[in-house]
């Protein structure tokens, strides 16, 4: 803890490592009220004496409080995906702060030297594979359909990884995706592969449900952060929603009905 | 009876450990947490199963219960590890979130759409869109019982 009250040049410091915590973890899917208290907790750790955080889907706002002098800044915040090690490190360099191991440069050198490395696509990928593959055994899918679907979903993870590789909206990539699974798992109907072809069909689009910002969306409102709830629940039905239009136009394509009796 | 039973339950929490280990990877869960994920994944969807086919509950009340749960015991792992909680329980929900619910609830209003009302397309969209919402405030209800219940003032880690 520092003894000293921070000059206005290192409060403006503190403010900025503030509102870069916050949108940091916004932006990689942490809940509102962790966003919130993680800022907080840093600016109160570096000295300031309070921390004001506005929350908005788009943009956060933080304000500090030192004496009878105040420093605000605003950033402008996307959505960029789900990320939990991104989030750990994030608190993580909080709790140091907090425990006195870090003070303002030591904070703006762990943040400056945070990477995004994520897991090897291809062990995603199959893994996914082996889940959805798994959601079908759940609900009661033969060896065969178990199969079709692990195909299904391995394919269109490979395919969301290159889509999101190449920048495109998520709404489209999800609506591709749905669709490759679809139709690949919709030949375990039309060849008459299996004896359950609906499980199969209804389990390889298990990889598309939105259900991180889903649950999400619900802690948040319940907590009392009800504007960034209903932004992240919008977007998980949009999701849900394009990943829908991908299957009824593979169950068109297809001609492959299983969905709807 | 007992043994077929225990089988069941040994099953369900094989197959729901794996889905909660490949959406954590794809949520980039650290390493170090991944199997409290596959860990709570199974205590979760297990539990739900025992709920469900020795207590006779509902799939919704049940859901909440196992949620509330697996996210009291990921407090004592969050703290080992100083990440918050919610960093793997909510991998370790993916297993019961319903995904072909709501899929199923979007399709049958599409298929209104394509071929007319009925009452069976309307009942499967109603009952369907509904088993979807209450499962997943169950499952976030259950994840934030702890802040809700105990740690009201204060932060969990």
């Amino acid at each position: 803890m520092p003894t000293r009250p921070p000059s206005p040049e290192q409060q403006k410091e503190i403010t900025v490592l503030c509102v870069r915590t916050a949108v940091l973890l916004m932006q990689f899917s942490a809940e509102s009220v962790l966003v919130e208290s993680v800022s907080r907790r840093l600016g109160l750790a570096l000295g300031v004496d309070t921390v004001e955080v506005a929350l908005t889907a788009n943009g956060i706002t933080i304000s500090t409080l030192c004496g009878a002098h105040a420093e605000t800044a605003v950033r402008r915040n996307v959505d960029r995906g789900i990320n939990m090690r991104t989030v750990t490190d994030v608190q993580r360099i909080m709790l140091d702060a907090e425990e006195g191991r870090l003070d303002i440069a030591g904070v703006t050198a762990r943040l400056d030297n945070l990477t995004q490395e994520r897991y090897n696509r291809w062990i995603v990928a199959v893994m996914i594979g082996l889940s959805c593959a798994c959601f079908a055994r759940l609900a009661g899918a033969d060896l065969p359909a178990c199969g079709i679907t692990f195909a299904a979903s391995f394919v269109a993870m490979t395919v969301r990884h290159q889509l999101a590789h190449l920048h495109f909206n998520p709404l489209v990539n999800f609506f591709i995706a749905a669709f490759v699974a679809t139709s690949i798992a919709a030949q375990g109907l039309i060849h008459e592969l299996t004896d359950k072809p609906r499980v199969a069909m209804a389990a390889s689009v298990l990889l598309l449900v939105p259900g991180f910002p889903l649950i999400n969306s619900v802690a948040d409102m319940v907590k009392g952060y009800v504007n960034t709830g209903i932004a992240r629940g919008a977007m998980a039905a949009l999701l849900c929603a394009a990943s829908c239009g991908g299957i009824l136009l593979a169950m068109t394509v297809w001609n492959a009905w299983a969905w709807i009796q | 009876m007992t043994t077929n039973l225990l089988l069941g339950l040994l099953n369900d929490m094989a197959l729901a450990a794996v889905p909660a280990v490949g959406f954590a990877l794809v949520f980039n869960v650290p390493r170090e947490a991944l199997k409290y994920c596959a860990l709570g994944g199974a205590l979760g969807h297990g539990l739900r199963w025992l709920l469900i086919n020795a207590g006779g509950m509902r799939i919704e009340w049940a859901t909440l219960i196992a949620a509330s749960v697996v996210s009291l015991v990921g407090v004592y792992w969050a703290r080992r590890l100083r990440a918050h909680p919610k960093v793997f329980t909510v991998a370790a929900m993916i297993p019961m979130v319903p995904g072909v619910s709501a899929f199923t609830t979007l399709l049958a209003l599409a298929e209104i759409e394509r071929t007319g009302l009925t009452d069976a397309l309307l009942a499967q969209a109603f009952e369907h869109g509904l088993r979807t919402l209450f499962i997943i405030a169950g499952l976030s209800v259950g994840l934030a019982m702890p802040g809700l219940l105990f740690y009201r003032r204060k932060p969990l880690v």
